[in-house]
């Protein structure tokens, strides 16, 4: 994935009342360093921090996050399975994976199985930044691996009329302008658009993409049979 | 003697009749044995109803004094067969005849092994022959039936091709002399077989014949056990490389990926407590930079050893994220087509890295000199090859100006080649330039899986490929 590249000028969110983002990883250094990064963002506030994903499972729900951060491997309950559960319980939170490796097979299995963006782990704070904005605003970017594996996963499943998982015109548009490598300024430009309305589309194809892999990727996860770590 | 009507009247009586004792030749029957060249009837001491008996004897025909002619006459109440070196030369079971064999052709100078198994029914039992030869010299041998002849006890076995007797086996024993009775003094009749030759030996026959056919079956066997085992243990050695640079990957990813992880973002905190403007901040903003760096370097080699990802799926999905990587830090845009679809086909190693080196090769020198807005890369599969093209609408140059040593180009089209591929370079002062990498997806050395070159050089082809691994 190339680095998210920060299209516009993030909007900026009332100090007032802070964005409260959830962490859920298991390596405590790791865990305390995103804490503090996420904290000396003015805006966001890191407001739990958990050490598993069955931890996240009891103490996030009641919490309501505005985002959570989820660690792809955890000991025992994946990040994956996690992610599935926990949208069950907070379907409108936005929850973006983090991964040491930059590995399409497993960030795509993660956006089948529910989330709506992925970070690298050695992303610079700023990116960080622009990320959580972007996915609390709309889509989060999306690299042309991805987009190429989401146009895919799309094309083997055609199910019938049901337009909760059929890609509209415009967004399969952009999703193939993002396979062929534009970025979503290119794409608003290319499309007459705003880049919001670019991210309101990614953010639907997200969408959709969670409905349509329910019943079949995640399953497929839950049952173990899933690629594996890099 | 044995007569069928006689033994069916006096079957109890088998035991009445032990051996019978030798008597004197009388001057008639003399005569007849000095003519013929006979023995005397012997047999075993051991006497029983229906019982075989064997005899064995060795003559030696002189190697300087060759068989002029050689006769041999046997009889034998009731049977015998009759063998010379093994080979069976008659058989008979007139105890009133005799059988006259001419050996002339098979007393070749040397030693020779004479055998009878004799058998009686029962009542008096005994064999009787006499073999006469004339040899060159004028001298006469003759070899009787007497108590030389050495019985050979029926549990031994291969006694017919015996050269030299066992020390156990005992001396036949004279049950009689031509003309006692029961027996003849003149034979009813004599018997006169044609004469035995010696067996033809066709050269497919001959010992060294068979033994030379013998060791090559032999060593035609042993060399493809030797090289089955060595492919299935290459196989396994294979499996086995892959599974363990696999593994490698993983503990590299795992343990040093997780410290580098960690290192980054520790630091990225440690510098939010410095000031802004202090230099410390400064030295660890440049320590994150540089461990970023290590740490995206360290997924490339983990790509580049890990086996799993040895598809052309992978390795497309690879070179569109370096592409886009690379060029967005230059003003060029990145363009991508990637045929739909693209099959997860086994992509060599040695191949891939070989590709991926002269792509980016050919993306440096677009960005650097093509001054180009916009490059497109395009990869597809056509058959069993890859095709990658890296095309730009900018400055271009004259092929043939820029052509000879001393730019990357000719390397990067010798690699190609070397890997079975080719490259084709397109361009023109103000045209663009467009270059076009053609790969085969399997190396042309281990194409079609095996090879016996592959096996007797057990390897050397992955280790020269696989030990300078850059990560660049």
């Amino acid at each position: 994935m190339t680095p998210h590249r920060v299209e516009t000028k993030a909007p900026q969110f009332s100090t007032e009342s802070p964005l409260k983002i959830a962490l859920v990883e298991d390596k405590r250094d790791v865990r305390e360093s995103w804490a503090k990064l996420i904290n000396s963002f003015p805006d966001f506030i890191c407001m739990c921090k958990c050490a598993s994903g069955e931890d996240a499972l009891r103490t996030l729900p009641p919490l309501q996050p505005d985002v959570i951060l989820m660690d792809i491997f955890l000991p025992r309950m994946s990040g994956i399975e996690c992610t599935t559960r926990l949208k069950n319980e907070l379907p409108r939170t936005p929850i973006v994976m983090l991964t040491a490796s930059d590995d399409d097979d497993l960030v795509f299995v993660a956006l089948q199985a529910g989330a709506d963006g992925y970070l690298l782990k050695r992303t610079t704070p700023a990116d960080l930044r622009s990320a959580l904005i972007d996915v609390l605003t709309g889509g989060a970017p999306m690299s042309s691996e991805i987009a190429r594996r989401v146009v895919e996963s799309f094309r083997q499943k055609p199910r019938g009329h049901d337009d909760n998982i059929r890609l509209t015109a415009r967004e399969e548009e952009t999703l193939m302008l993002l396979t062929k490598g534009y970025s979503n300024k290119e794409i608003a430009d290319r499309l007459g658009v705003s880049i919001e309305t670019v991210r309101s589309h990614l953010k639907h194809i997200y969408e959709k993409m969670h409905v349509q892999s329910r019943a079949g990727a995640v399953a497929r996860y839950m049952s173990g049979n899933h690629v594996g770590q890099s | 003697m044995c007569m069928a009507a006689f033994l069916f009247c006096h079957p109890v009586f088998a035991e009445d009749y032990p051996l019978t004792k030798p008597q004197k030749l009388t001057p008639q029957a003399e005569k007849v044995v000095e003519q013929l060249g006979l023995g005397s009837w012997i047999w075993t001491t051991n006497f029983q109803e229906k019982q075989t008996c064997r005899f064995w004897k060795s003559i030696d025909v002189p190697a300087n004094d060759p068989v002029r002619r050689a006769v041999l006459r046997i009889t034998a109440d009731n049977s015998y067969h009759l063998f010379l070196d093994a080979r069976e030369i008659g058989e008979g079971s007139n105890w009133k005849a005799l059988t006259e064999y001419d050996l002339t052709f098979l007393l070749t100078p040397g030693r020779h092994v004479m055998a009878v198994d004799g058998f009686n029914d029962g009542r008096e039992a005994g064999v009787l022959l006499g073999m006469r030869i004339a040899l060159a010299s004028g001298k006469q041998l003759d070899v009787v039936s007497d108590d030389s002849w050495l019985v050979v006890p029926n549990t031994a076995h291969r006694w017919l091709s015996r050269s030299r007797p066992d020390a156990e086996w005992q001396p036949a024993t004279i049950v009689g002399v031509v003309g006692q009775n029961p027996w003849w003094v003149n034979p009813v009749n004599i018997m006169t077989p044609p004469t035995l030759q010696p067996y033809e030996l066709h050269f497919w026959k001959t010992t060294w014949f068979l033994g030379a056919v013998l060791s090559i079956c032999i060593v035609a066997l042993a060399l493809s056990l030797w090289l089955a085992a060595k492919l299935a243990l290459q196989t396994r050695a294979q499996e086995l490389l892959d599974v363990e640079r696999a593994r490698i990957a993983r503990d590299i990813h795992d343990d040093l990926g997780a410290a580098l992880t960690q290192l980054v973002l520790q630091s990225e905190v440690a510098q939010t407590e410095f000031p802004e403007t202090s230099t410390a901040r400064g030295h660890f903003s440049q320590f994150c930079i540089r461990a970023r760096a290590a740490s995206q370097a360290l997924d490339e080699v983990v790509w580049a050893v890990n086996s799993k990802r040895d598809t052309l799926r992978d390795f497309s999905s690879y070179l569109c994220k370096y592409a886009q990587a690379f060029l967005s830090d230059t003003a060029i845009r990145c363009r991508l087509d990637v045929q739909p679809g693209m099959p997860a086909s086994v992509f060599d190693l040695s191949v891939r890295r070989g590709l991926l080196l002269a792509v980016k090769e050919a993306l440096n020198n677009a960005a650097k000199h093509s001054g180009a807005a916009e490059i497109l890369l395009r990869i597809n599969k056509e058959g069993e090859n890859v095709i990658v093209v890296v095309e730009d609408q900018g400055n271009g140059f004259d092929p043939e100006a820029v052509g000879g040593a001393g730019n990357g180009l000719q390397n990067m089209m010798q690699r190609l080649q070397d890997l079975g591929g080719a490259c084709q370079i397109t361009s023109g002062i103000g045209a663009g330039c467009r270059v076009e990498f053609r790969m085969p997806l399997a190396h042309p050395a281990s194409r079609g899986g095996f090879s016996l070159r592959s096996l007797f050089n057990s390897q050397n082809g992955d280790t020269h490929e696989r030990h300078d691994l850059d990560g660049q």
